[in-house]
Formats: structure tokens, sequence, C-alpha cells
């Protein structure tokens, strides 16, 4: 608006920043904030809260020593490649199917999208009941019932992250499923009809009206992906406290045990904090290369 | 009868794979209903069940319906009382977000005075901050201005949410400037645009932030838990998390105290239902 | 080194004062515990209690973290509302804030951070000197002078509790002992019962695995439940190492000349004690299926309601399975930590009340006059008896075992003030729990305190080769071990030896 007046008058500048201000002094008090405390805390050695003095990246270097930073650090990767199998397809799947019904649509919709309202905390003790290898394990009753041996499965160090992910999936899979509706139901309907005329079967018009039209969405719905699954940290906090033998351990899991898990170390842990921060941020500028295009950072 | 509206048309519907194709979609449906619908079944069903039945017995449903049961560790938790903090907890972060997001966005998106570029940045930016990441530091900041045991940080956080802040510039960058232009020339100020005639026009935005807002508080509890503690603030997620962890807990007890953390939003989310998902699915456009 | 020797020093006063206590005791006779009577709602054992006011002009509001959750029994919470009603009389200005609080440390520190921490909190034996060291507790040393308890610790307590100053921050609730807790019926189920009626429960830990497989066997329920989740697999692991004979020049934590700490898991010691409990699991498969998820709340309902037969743990927590999941009081024993090929020993410790940082003397007194008032002090005069008989009358009402304290004070009027008492409200078979109240007294088991430093890493640790090893059947015991050893031999020399 400033723009199209040519000449702004300083005074509407002040009134306009004024109008920020309460807004950023919040972004700055809970967020911009607490991050560069976080990168400062990392280079010094702490006891408590209490920085006591600066050792350079000697807490960088003692975590990249330490074998459960290794391993979270794998597995971390190992929850994304899950997440992007099992997480990123299904909401696409589940999107496509959802519009091919015609009765009983809103049900369907409503019913995917009911697991996505439930509190994250409530949603994972549930399904701990769930995957329980005791006696009253239901998903054990229900493999039992098909004549199954049951399976200890929070127990399988490699079936351990993929179960999460089946459970963080479950969660958000309807939600998701739903952005992609409203996506696809943007696709101009003549579009089909032209491809069907000129000889299209299913097949191709998916190929090539459906999944491009999408894409984009896709892409960007792809690296908030991303993010999020490096962040999961209560769900395996919840279910197996990182177990078996650290083989859900994720990195934010490793953060949150070197803080608060009985030793305080709050100088590895904000170094933890940092290398997650520096990882989502390689992942957000090989995605704009990529894609040829930034997103949009403005 | 409806028309299709998907990639299969009426007209393809002829053939005999199309036939099993389409069955074959309601087949993976039904199982999704009933995937996604199951879970929540259950822990109703177990709720009914005592100790030994929910630790020994293979069956799902219960031996009796007893409902004494959730009315015992409803009374015994005293769930009332964390329904009314959770209540308070999310009217003062409604508040907020929309609130300080809002002007924040405003802005953004339609003041644009001289170097807002590097807040929008800054704001994207802290997309990619986790949350949690920043819990050691925040909660010390918290403690430094002496504002732990009530919801006060609480609040004030709903008003510093990225996400919000790009939902609403979003929505405002669509708006036509020339409604905004004809305010301004009505002599309305800067603030006063914003509250006469910005707001009103964004209250399918506004419904939407106030929805994801009632349900992020309401699910949040590592913060909560930071700041309110065992004090009698606690929400009801802080309540089962704290419950979760105790070394004297009873998981029939917890199944219950699952179902009662549940029941708000399923009742919340079936009476706005309809304008969630249609809210959500013109944001998604735009997204 | 002072940290070594103030360790050795609690454990030296933490025996003396166990083996004392039951030295004095003769053991309640079988029958003692025979017929409850009905107790009505408020505790008949508090009328005897005096109501005069004590201290009219003592103001101050403390909040109580040593109240019962509010999941707790009604007969408990009902005990508590009793206390709070004559606090009000006792102390008319004093205004009590029940606040149950579980503590850990990380979620103390926060709290204790940002002022939320309750008045009066109960952090175990392991943390009073890091607490202290960075000024997270109040000193309280001149409400326990006023209060006339000062010299009733024992030198020890002030080394467990105190600072270089002499000054004090707290002081002993009770101890415990690490044993086994037992699921009669299963015993029973399994036909492990002898002509007295008696369990016949393992003596080693040999015994252990092969009764554990007969119960398997019989029953088709897990002989062993152990939790192996976090921390506590590696706690439970250090006991059974020690017994494999991981103690002296084998033990798992050693000084050198220098005063260096180093780490052994490699032991031939610790070795077997690893090798056996991955043999319980794929030799005689005698644990809980979901042993790596297992903590203690789980450990105590599978053996309260008769999934697993046998489960370690302490006489501190006898009131879990029994009132607390259901299991009847006459179906459940307490015995002696199975001996092993290297020795017998049982892990001690204990718990200690404690106060928020910000907490002033006026608050600390009254804090006190709580205590003194539920019979947690050294006091044996007719008040404090009335609140102990009280509350073993509402143990026996919930069903939770009543067995004589391990106490904490030097104070032989109170001490057995305490055993009488339990000894009249006894709902017990004592032959369930004699073999271990007698085994730490008559020297068939020595009592040992946790490892000396960095105890909660060092059990994360064996926890994850606990973990590795129950749940791979391939897995490579003493490569798991070395690994584990140099990775903690790493925090040692980090935080310890620098």
């Amino acid at each position: 608006m400033n723009r199209l007046r040519g000449s702004v008058k300083w005074k509407q500048q002040a009134v306009s920043w004024l109008i920020m201000l309460p807004g950023i002094s919040l972004f700055a008090f809970f967020l911009w904030g607490p991050l560069l405390q976080g990168a400062r805390m990392s280079l010094y050695r702490t006891r408590n809260i209490e920085l006591v003095e600066f050792v350079g990246f000697d807490n960088y270097i003692s975590v990249f020593r330490r074998h459960e930073f290794l391993q979270a650090l794998g597995n971390t990767f190992t929850y994304t490649f899950w997440s992007l199998l099992i997480g990123f397809l299904i909401p696409i799947f589940l999107a496509l199917l959802i519009g091919e019904t015609v009765r009983g649509k809103g049900f369907i919709r409503t019913a995917a999208y009911v697991p996505n309202v439930l509190p994250g905390l409530a949603a994972v003790l549930l399904w701990s009941a769930f995957f329980s290898a005791e006696r009253a394990g239901v998903v054990n009753i229900l493999l039992g019932r098909l004549g199954m041996e049951p399976m200890a499965f929070l127990s399988e160090e490699h079936l351990v992250i993929p179960i999460i992910v089946v459970i963080a999936t479950w969660k958000g899979a309807g939600a998701t499923a739903l952005i992609y509706m409203a996506g696809l139901a943007g696709i101009n309907p003549q579009l089909y009809e032209s491809a069907t005329i000129d000889g299209a079967g299913i097949w191709k018009r998916i190929r090539h009206i459906t999944l491009p039209a999408i894409f984009n969405l896709g892409s960007t719905l792809l690296i908030l992906q991303i993010i999020s699954i490096f962040q999961i940290m209560y769900e395996p906090l919840v279910l197996t406290k990182g177990g078996p033998d650290n083989a859900s351990l994720s990195l934010m899991l490793l953060m949150w045990r070197y803080a608060f898990g009985g030793t305080m170390d709050y100088g590895r842990a904000s170094a933890v904090a940092m290398i997650i921060a520096i990882i989502l941020l390689g992942f957000t500028a090989l995605y704009s290369v990529v894609n040829r295009r930034k997103i949009d950072w403005e | 009868m409806k028309t299709r509206t998907g990639i299969i048309r009426d007209f393809d519907s002829k053939t005999l794979g199309v036939k099993i194709g389409l069955m074959a979609v309601y087949a993976v449906c039904g199982l999704v209903v009933v995937v996604s619908l199951f879970p929540v079944f259950w822990v109703l069903m177990a709720g009914f069940k005592d100790l030994r039945e929910y630790v020994s017995s293979t069956a799902i449903l219960p031996e009796t319906f007893n409902f004494s049961r959730y009315t015992g560790t409803w009374t015994q938790l005293n769930v009332v009382r964390n329904y009314i903090n959770s209540f308070y907890a999310i009217a003062g972060s409604v508040v907020c977000s929309l609130f300080f997001n809002g002007l924040l966005a405003y802005g953004l998106a339609i003041l644009k005075p001289r170097g807002y570029k590097t807040v929008g940045r800054l704001v994207m930016a802290s997309l990619l901050i986790p949350a949690t990441m920043s819990l050691v530091p925040l909660f010390i900041n918290i403690q430094r201005l002496n504002m732990g045991g009530f919801f006060t940080p609480l609040w004030l956080a709903a008003g510093a949410s990225a996400f919000t802040v790009i939902l609403f510039r979003q929505f405002f960058e669509s708006l036509p400037l020339s409604i905004i232009e004809a305010g301004r020339i009505d002599g309305c100020s800067q603030l006063q645009t914003f509250f006469k005639i910005v707001m009103p026009l964004s209250k399918p935005i506004c419904v939407v932030v106030t929805i994801f807002t009632i349900n992020g508080v309401w699910s949040d509890f590592l913060l909560p838990y930071l700041v309110l503690g065992h004090g009698r603030w606690q929400t009801v997620m802080v309540r089962l998390f704290i419950f979760s962890t105790q070394q004297t807990i009873n998981y029939d007890d917890l199944m219950r105290a699952v179902v009662f953390s549940m029941i708000p939003p399923i009742v919340l989310f079936f009476v706005f239902q309809k304008k969630l998902t249609e809210n959500i699915v013109t944001v998604g456009i735009k997204g | 080194m002072k940290k070594r020797v103030r360790l050795l020093a609690v454990l030296a006063a933490l025996t003396m004062l166990l083996t004392a206590c039951a030295t004095e005791t003769t053991a309640p006779s079988p029958d003692s515990g025979g017929d409850p009577s009905p107790s009505p709602d408020t505790p008949p054992e508090l009328g005897g209690i005096s109501v005069d006011v004590i201290d009219a002009d003592l103001t101050a509001t403390i909040t109580l973290g040593n109240w019962p959750p509010d999941t707790a029994p009604a007969a408990e919470l009902a005990l508590f509302e009793g206390y709070k009603a004559t606090m009000a009389m006792q102390y008319p200005n004093v205004t009590i804030v029940p606040a149950y609080y579980s503590y850990t440390l990380s979620n103390y520190i926060g709290m204790a951070r940002g002022g939320t921490a309750p008045t009066l909190f109960q952090p175990p034996f392991t943390d009073p000197q890091l607490l202290i060291g960075q000024d997270l507790v109040a000193d309280v040393t001149d409400a326990l002078g006023q209060f006339g308890i000062l010299d009733k610790f024992s030198p020890a307590f002030i080394d467990l509790l105190g600072d270089e100053n002499g000054r004090i921050y707290g002081l002993p609730r009770d101890g415990y002992v690490l044993g086994m807790h037992i699921n009669i019926n299963l015993f029973e189920e399994a036909g492990l019962m002898d002509d007295n009626g008696l369990p016949m429960y393992p003596k080693t830990l040999q015994e252990l695995a092969e009764t554990g497989q007969i119960i398997r066997e019989r029953t088709g329920k897990a002989g062993l439940v152990f939790p192996a989740s976090e921390t506590y697999g590696g706690w439970l692991y250090t006991n059974i190492a020690w017994n494999f004979g991981a103690v002296g020049e084998n033990a798992l934590l050693k000084q050198d000349a220098d005063g260096r700490w180093l780490v052994d898991f490699t032991s031939e010691p610790a070795v077997a004690a690893m090798e056996y409990l991955k043999s319980l699991r794929w030799e005689y498969n005698i644990l809980n299926a979901d042993a790596t998820t297992t903590d203690w709340a789980s450990a105590h309902t599978l053996l309260g309601t008769g999934e697993a037969a046998m489960n370690f743990a302490a006489d501190d927590s006898v009131d879990q399975p029994t009132a607390g999941k259901g299991l009847p009081v006459d179906k459940f024993a307490l015995i002696p930590i199975p001996a092993g090929p290297g020795g017998a020993y049982a892990l001690t410790g204990g718990t200690c009340y404690m106060f928020a940082p910000d907490t002033t003397n006026e608050q600390a007194m009254a804090t006190l006059g709580f205590l003194k008032l539920i019979g947690m002090l050294p006091f044996a005069d007719d008040d404090a008896i009335a609140s102990m008989r009280a509350g073993a009358a509402s143990k026996r009402e919930r069903g939770e075992p009543v067995l004589p304290p391990i106490p904490a004070w030097n104070d032989d009027v109170f001490i057995t003030a305490q055993r009488d008492i339990a000894e009249e409200y006894s709902n017990v078979d004592w032959r369930l729990y004699q073999d271990f109240f007698n085994s730490f007294t008559d020297g068939t088991i020595t009592l040992k305190g946790e490892e000396p430093v960095l105890a909660q890493q060092l059990y994360r640790e064996l926890t994850a080769v606990i973990q590795r090893v129950i749940t791979r059947e391939d897995a490579d015991v003493l490569s798991a071990l070395q690994r584990a050893q140099n990775n903690f031999q790493e925090d040692v020399d980090d935080i310890i030896n620098r």
C-alpha cells in the first residue's frame, strides 16, 4: 500500500511498525531469543542452567564421539525414510480413493479425519496398549484370531521405527488427505473429459493429469513432513523411551535425554538441537535447489 | 444420483474392470474407516474394564458395562477441574492467537513498512525451529520474569505462531486492496482498518485459526507441564501426562483418563465438522 | 575421595540402623495378623491426638509434596485429610496445600528454578549432594535445631544431607532393601508349595531360572517380570552382577591409585551376569513378553494381577502389587534376593525429605510440625504414637502389608515404638517375610549401596545392553558390554575424571 502512494510519511511507517511490534516481541521472546540462547549454550560447558566456561566446539565433538548420537542420527534418517514411504504416500492414496467414492464420501472423509482431532499424547498411550506384547496387547489379540503367533513389536529393533511412523501416520493422514482433496477438487473436469476423448485410460489420466496437478502441493507437504518427522520425540518417549538398545532413539529424544534425563547436560543438549537445525536448513536448501524455485521466503 | 467427480467418470463405470476397481476402492475405504475408528471404540470399551480384566482378558468387549468405573475415575481425578483449566488456557490462547498473529500478518501483508521482508523471512524460518528445541532457554526466561504457575506464558505463546501468521498473511494478501483503500479514504487509521475492515472480511481464516488453536492448546503438554507444573491450574493433558508417568498408576484408570481427554475434541469436531473440513479445503487450495 | 567416603559412611550408618532394628526385633508371631477390626472413615486412632494449639503465631503456607496422589486409596486420603484437620488445630495459622509430587531429578530442577517446587519433597539418597551443590534446596539447619532433632542425626546423614560448612538441607525418611516380590497364586498353581503351605521360593539365581521355567510351563505365565526400560534394567543388573562377583577388584566401577574412576563391564562376573540375563530370555524363557518397555508400574501390575510370578522389588513398594493392583495380602510374599555364584548382596538405599529453595524458616518449622504429626520424626510421644497407629491401621484397611519400617533415625525409643505398632497391626503371615528381614541381620546377605558415580548414566548404558541381549538371540554379550564400557568410561572421564 505504501508503494501505491509513492512517498510515505515516516509517521505511517512508525505506526505500521508499532502495530507489528507486539507480535514481533512475542516471536522474539518465545522463538528467536531462546534459539540464540541455545546456540550460545551449545558452546559452553554448563552447570545446571549456568554457563560455566566457553569451550568452543567441544560439546559438538563430544556429541559426535558418542555412539548413541550416531545411532540417533541414523535412526532419524530411518524415521524419515519410513515416513516418506508410509506417511507421505498414504495421504495421497487416501485422497485419490476418497475422491473416487460417491456414496458415503462425507462419512469416509470424516472417519479418516477423526484420529487427527485426538490429543497426541492420548493417541500414543492408546497405541502403546495396542502394540503391547503382554496378554492384553490388542494387535496380538487380533493376530491371534487370524491364527498368527504373537509378536513383541516394540522389542524388535527393525520394527519399532516403522510402527511409530504408522502411529504418526494414523493420526495425521486424514488431515493431509483433506488438503490433497482440496487440490484435486481444483482440477478442471474438462481436462479429464478431453483426455478421455483423446483415448486416455484411467491410469493415463492419473499420470498425466491428476499427479501433475498436485505435484507442487505434494512437494510443499513433503518438506513440511520431513521437518516434522525430524522433530519426532514424544511418540518414542512414551512408547519405548528410545529402546530397545536405542533402536528408536531420535535426535530430538536424545536432546531431551541429555537435558532432562537426569544429567542436565544442557551444553550437549543444545549442541544436538543446533545439529538438528542445521540438517533441517540443509534439507530446505536442497529442496529449493532441486525445485528450481525458492519456497516463498517472504 | 450424484455424479462422479474423480478420475473415474460416469462414462467409465460401465466396464467390468472399472466396476471391480470401484469395489476395491470401497473395500479399501471401508478398511480406512475401520482402522481410523476402531482404536477409539476399543479404548471406550477398555474403560469399562477393571485392572485385572484389562490386563488379563483378551476380549475386546468388557464383561459388564459398568459406568461406575468411569464415574469413579472421573471424580477421583477431579476431571472437571482440569476441564475448566483447559478452557481457560484455550480461551486466552485463542484471543492472543487472533490478535497478535493477525496484527503481525496485517503488517506483513498489507501495511508493508520498510524492512518488513526481514520480519517475514524470520517468521518463515521460525517454522523450521522445533518448538521443543528452545524449550530449555524459553523456560529459563519465563522463570526469570516470574511468570510460572499461571496461564500467561501459554496465552502469549499462542501469539507467536509462525504457522498462524502465514495463514493470516496468505489470506490477507488475497483480500481486494480496493476495499482496504476505501476504508483508508474514509479516514480509518491503520489500526481501525484492521479491526473494522480486514478482520470482518477474514472470518473463514479466523475460524480455521480458532479451531487449530483450540486443538493445539488442548493437546499440548510439554510447555504447559513446565509452566503449570503440579499446581492448581494444570490442564487435562498436563494431568494425563503426570498421571501416565506415576509409579502408582493403574492402567484401567489411565485408559479412562485417555477417554476423558478425547471426548471434548471429538464432540467439538462433530459440532464444527462441516465448517472445519470446508475451511481447510479453502485454505488448503491457497496453501 | 570425599564422595566415596561419604557414600561409605551412609551405607555403614544404614547397615547399622537396619541391623540394630532387626536384632532388637523379635519377629511378630504368625498369628498376630489376626482379624483386622473394621475401621470407620476417619481413622479412630487419630482421635487420641491432642488438638491443643502448639504454635498460634507460626504463619506459613506450605505445599506438601508427600501428599498421596488423588488416585490413592480412599483410606489413605482420608488419613491425610485427618492430619490436615489436626494441623489446622495445632497450628491455626498454617495453611496446608496438598500437592502430590512424584520426584524425579529432571522434573524437580525445572520446578525449583521456577519457584513451583513444593515446600516438601522426597528425593532418593542419590540426589541430595547434587541438589545442595546447585543451590536447589533450602538450608533448614536452624529449623531442625529449634525443633530439637539436630542431635538425633547420625553423622552419616549429616554427611549425606549437609554441605562442607555443616549446614543441613534435609532429613532422612526411610531406607529400603532390594528383594523379590512373589505372587503366591502362581506358585500354588505350579505346585511349588511346601508342606507348611509356604512357597518354595528360589534361593539362588540358578534356582530362580528353574523355578521360573516351571511356572512358565505349568501356568503359561511369566516366571519373572523384568523391567528393562530406560534405566531400571541396569539398576537391577548391578545387583545381579554383584552376586556373580562383580565386587572388589571386579567391581563395575573402581578407582585406580590416582583416584581416577575406571569402568569395568567386561570382567568375568559382569559378563557372566549378562549371559545369565540373556539365558533367562533365550534358554529358560521366563521373562515377561514386553520387558524392554516395562517400568515399575507395569512390573507391579503384572505381578499383582497374576501375569508374572516374581519381581525384583524392595520392601518399600509392597503396597503396589497388593493394595495398588489387587493382589490379596495373604497371596503375597517378600523374599531375599537370590544369591549368585559370587556372593549374596542386596542393594540398599533410601529416601529423604528436602525443601524447596525458597522455603522460609516459618515454612520449615510448619513442615517439621507436620512431619512430627505423621510420625516421621523421632518423637515417641502420644501424638506421634497415635499417628503411627493411624498409619498402620490405614495400611491394614487398604490391604497393604503392615511391616516394620526400615528406620532412618538414631533413636532406640522411636524405633521400638515403630516396631511394636507394626506388630500390633500386622495383617501378614510373618513367615512370608521373615527370611527377607532376617537375611540382612544374620549375615546371609550383605547390604550394598548403589554404584558410586554417575549411577543413572551407568544404568542407562547397561539397560541398553540388556535390551540388546534379550531382544536378539545372536547378540554378542561381550562386545555389547565392551561398547557400553567405552561409552560410559568417556562419560566418567568427561564429568568425573577431568
